[in-house]
């Protein structure tokens, strides 16, 4: 069993207050503080030997001084009180500067001390059984002699956070996350092909026992050497029925970026200003959700201590709303969503995203592609890339099909989706009935990664295509 | 600063056959930058430690932060829980021995730096801000930005007496702008290095440029094979996604790398040289690397032919490639187990000028922004979002163009080289001038 290093809540969240106290009595308007440790067990393995077996615990504290409305940090990797009431020091200096302005935040005072809700907890599985767990998924992909190379990983995070604030705000939570993949590069001696796979969440080791490891493996083993026969997929502007992650790159990275409170408040956004307008397709309607049961960027409270929240972004096709932290909710008048996050404690906390996806259509997913004469259907992502600022879109898709007449025929080799996202959502003319959520990590920027899901259902839009080559 | 690492350290690990301690420090101070104003100062001390150990084949390998005396005690539990556990491995990879520095010590430290406060900060980026908005072409602003000071020190020990420690500074900045009009556009620009010769001037006016530019783009229409010219910054990605990639010991060892077996080979344009060059001002130049290997200048690719690959312990006959520390991302550089990387990858600079290269082409697309350059490590093959590119005819500009698709496949591009110019800029781990490559396809609307 791992040890929880700081298992003396009480004493640091005593240590907090009292560094919170001080940035006050400096002048902080508002201030907070937060300690976090983060365990993390990681298992991979490469062609059946273990390559990476670690287990890491960080854990450190920062403090915001907000003062005429500018944020100071410090932040610092120990939890003895000297080094906290410095780096409190640290934060209302750096707080202090010329030419700023006064805004008032209006945290909710929220005094709550939950638990990871999680099944089976990961701390009460011995390490045998997720190292077994891993070879077994690796074991699996050895289908064909074309597969040169399998992968398979676990890899869990156990972040236990304390939070006080000058409002009075009281709060210890943990976060559980498991994640497991299989991952085969098959090769016919002239092209390499690679296939990915596997669940994640906001859960315990459920995610592996609820799973068919060996299948994971071989199914996976097997979609890659059929990506061995891909084709080139056509260019063009042309009709794509996007897969749940490729519908939820859209969603997060097109919209959902655009949608964050400080771009909107800094006018960065193209969708500055455009509440109460009709941005896409009546069918569609959007969410950051940050209660979804289980899902990968569920959060109880976000990294200021505002309870997490469902915002509806976009209601049949008309939008309807930003995500916000403390500063863009006072910026805004509104009230903050619980999207003030940051990737760790040592770590700015801005708006970012939750759990961002699209609601489901009404059609089958079958009769959604028998219903297309022409079009490319999308498997799984690579990336995808935000432009609050041009309002474009880029996703690179993992690989494809051709739908001709209704029927799946060739399979495609990996390409990238562009186009302007509103053009985009206003061609949207089908959505299936299921949503599914996958999780990953999220940069803004080009750092400050957080924990997050994105998806939605299978959607059918007009989009430019470019395959590579 | 200083860093050393507790005797109790290196002495609770004598019972493996194999084992090695790691410990970073870091101090970090950045400034943030949103809507042309000083939005946030923070200051950040950052130190830990990681412990690896082999014994009997099997393999311990865990990190902690140093925030308790517990600490290594922590650490040492956890590393000792996991090798109990591990699997025993067929070849298990030795660490290194001790051996003798190959290069002397590159310049990588600035004193202005690591003295650094809050008050160069401010004043740093607020003429950042002021030259941006002294644009005389259009109202321009800083959405977003931030520029990070840090210095680290760490020290590597093994049980086979490696002790090697290293000291560096890193300068930081990503900067963005937009004009203030409907459609704005947007330019970006980043800033990587080891000293302060960070010019907020001369990046402020590069910004107010791009945005400029950027805002008056046009989406492109049509399909042409064209040229493709990538500005350092783009290029810099795209040669690290290829190049990077196909010479990286372990993609060699495991065969996916599509260069597995062309050392000796042509791989490129027979005016394409590259070598990983630690010796300079750069941000991961080292005398060691992170194992504690000696890190020197070795060819790549010369005269387009490849010379070699970039090992690490794990690989065997390491090269000195084994880094913890990254290029822009100071924090928690004891977390990362080390992994093979470029130290510094260089691309000798040709000697035209970017002008001159663009005159000497009938048609060719200048790109100075992607929305994510990068290519598929394993075929090449990219079909990149161009955010902001400017298409060029008989030398002249005919069009600044953005939401299009560039097509094309890099291993390909690289043995179509067309011209390599002389305006050589650091990005990260590499330094190359622009480049232009044939083969390439622009993709509109």
């Amino acid at each position: 069993m791992q040890k929880t290093v700081v298992s003396e809540a009480a004493d640091i969240q005593d240590i907090l207050q009292q560094a919170v106290w001080l940035m006050s009595d400096m002048g902080a308007d508002f201030a907070d503080a937060k300690s976090q440790t983060v365990r993390n067990t990681g298992i991979s393995t490469i062609n059946g030997d273990v390559r990476q077996l670690v287990r890491k615990r960080v854990g450190g504290v920062c403090l915001r001084a907000w003062i005429n409305g500018r944020w100071g940090y410090g932040n610092c990797t120990s939890f003895d009180k000297e080094s906290v009431i410095r780096a409190a020091n640290d934060a209302v200096k750096n707080a202090r500067g010329d030419g700023s302005e006064f805004l008032k935040l209006e945290p909710v005072v929220v005094r709550k001390h939950l638990k990871a809700d999680v099944r089976i907890h990961p701390d009460n599985v011995d390490l045998s059984d997720k190292i077994e767990a891993v070879r077994t998924i690796d074991k699996s992909q050895k289908i064909d002699d074309r597969i040169i190379n399998t992968t398979a990983a676990y890899a869990e995070e156990i972040k236990d956070n304390c939070l006080v604030n000058s409002v009075g705000s009281d709060l210890s939570w943990q976060e559980v996350r498991t994640i497991c993949r299989a991952h085969s590069i098959a090769s016919d001696g002239d092209n390499m092909e690679q296939y990915y796979d596997g669940p994640d969440g906001s859960r315990g080791f459920e995610t592996v026992k609820d799973l068919d490891l060996e299948r994971l493996g071989r199914e996976t083993a097997k979609e890659a050497v059929r990506s061995l026969r891909a084709v080139r997929c056509p260019s063009g502007n042309l009709t794509v029925i996007s897969d749940p992650m490729v519908t939820g790159l859209l969603a997060h990275e097109a919209m959902g970026h655009a949608s964050e409170g400080d771009e909107i408040t800094k006018r960065r956004s193209f969708l500055t200003d455009a509440v109460g307008k009709e941005v896409a397709s009546g069918i569609i309607s959007m969410y950051d959700n940050g209660t979804v049961p289980g899902a990968h960027g569920s959060v109880p409270f976000d990294d200021e201590g505002t309870p997490s929240s469902s915002t509806k972004i976009i209601d049949h096709g008309v939008y309807t709303g930003y995500m916000h932290s403390l500063e863009t909710a006072a910026k805004l008048g509104l009230a903050p969503t619980g999207n003030g996050r940051a990737e760790n404690f040592g770590k700015r906390t801005w708006v970012r995203m939750t759990n961002t996806y699209f609601g489901p259509g009404e059609w089958d997913k079958d009769e959604l592609i028998a219903d297309t004469r022409d079009g490319i259907l999308t498997d799984k992502m690579i990336n995808g890339m935000e432009d609050p600022v041009g309002g474009c879109f880029e996703a690179k898709a993992l690989r494809g099909y051709i739908v001709r007449n209704g029927e799946i025929t060739d399979v495609v080799k990996s390409f990238t989706l562009t186009g302007k996202s509103l053009d985009i959502l206003k061609t949207v003319d089908a959505l299936s009935n299921e949503v599914i959520l996958d999780g990953g990590m999220c940069g803004k920027g080009i750092e400050d990664w957080v924990r997050v899901s994105s998806g939605g259902p299978h959607m059918r839009a007009r989009m430019i295509v470019g395959g590579g080559q | 600063m200083t860093v050393n690492i507790d005797p109790k350290a290196m002495y609770a690990l004598k019972d493996y056959s194999q084992a090695e301690v790691y410990v970073s420090k870091t101090r970090v101070h950045t400034v943030y930058i949103d809507n042309s104003r000083i939005s946030n100062i923070e200051t950040k001390d950052d130190t830990g430690m990681m412990f690896r150990m082999i014994k009997d084949g099997r393999v311990g390998k865990a990190s902690v932060t140093l925030d308790s005396e517990d600490s290594i005690d922590d650490c040492l539990a956890m590393a000792d829980t996991v090798l109990g556990y591990s699997p025993v491995t067929q070849n298990p990879n030795d660490y290194p021995c001790p051996e003798q520095a190959k290069i002397s010590a590159p310049d990588v430290f600035d004193p202005e730096v690591e003295s650094a406060d809050a008050a160069i900060l401010r004043d740093l980026a607020q003429r950042v801000i002021d030259a941006t908005s002294s644009c005389k072409t259009a109202e321009v602003k800083i959405p977003r930005a931030q520029i990070r000071l840090s210095v680290t020190e760490s020290r590597v020990m093994n049980g086979n007496g490696v002790d090697v420690g290293h000291r560096s500074t890193l300068v930081y900045g990503h900067f963005t702008s937009m004009c203030v009009r409907d459609h704005p556009g947007e330019g970006i620009t980043t800033f990587h290095g080891t000293h302060l010769t960070l010019d907020p001037d001369a990046i402020g006016t590069e910004i107010a440029r791009q945005a400029c530019d950027a805002a008056i783009c046009r989406e492109f229409k049509g399909h042409v094979e064209i040229p493709m010219a990538l500005c350092p910054g783009e290029g810099s990605s795209m040669i690290l996604s290829s190049v990077g990639s196909a010479v990286h010991g372990e993609s060699v060892r495991y065969k996916r790398s599509p260069w597995t077996e062309k050392s000796g080979e042509i791989v490129a344009s027979e005016c394409l040289n590259i070598t990983d060059d630690p010796t300079v001002s750069a941000p991961l130049s080292c005398v060691f690397d992170d194992e504690g290997t000696p890190a020197y200048r070795k060819d790549v690719i010369e005269n387009g032919v490849l010379k070699g690959f970039l090992r690490d312990s794990f690989c065997g006959n390491s090269t000195g490639n084994a880094m913890r520390r990254s290029s822009v991302e100071p924090q928690g550089t004891y977390e990362r187990t080390p992994t093979i990387k470029p130290l510094n990858l260089r691309v000798k600079a040709g000697t035209k000028s970017k002008e001159d290269m663009i005159s000497e082409f009938d048609d060719l697309v200048l790109v100075d922004k992607f929305a994510s350059p990068e290519c598929d490590e394993l075929s090449g093959a990219f079909g990149l979002n161009v955010r902001s590119a400017t298409v060029y005819h008989r030398g002249e500009p005919v069009q600044i163009i953005n939401n299009a698709l560039m097509a094309g496949n890099m291993f390909d591009c690289l043995k179509d080289i067309r011209c390599i110019c002389n305006d050589s800029v650091q990005t990260g781990v590499v330094e190359l001038p622009t480049i232009c490559y044939g083969g390439t396809e622009l993709i509109g609307n």
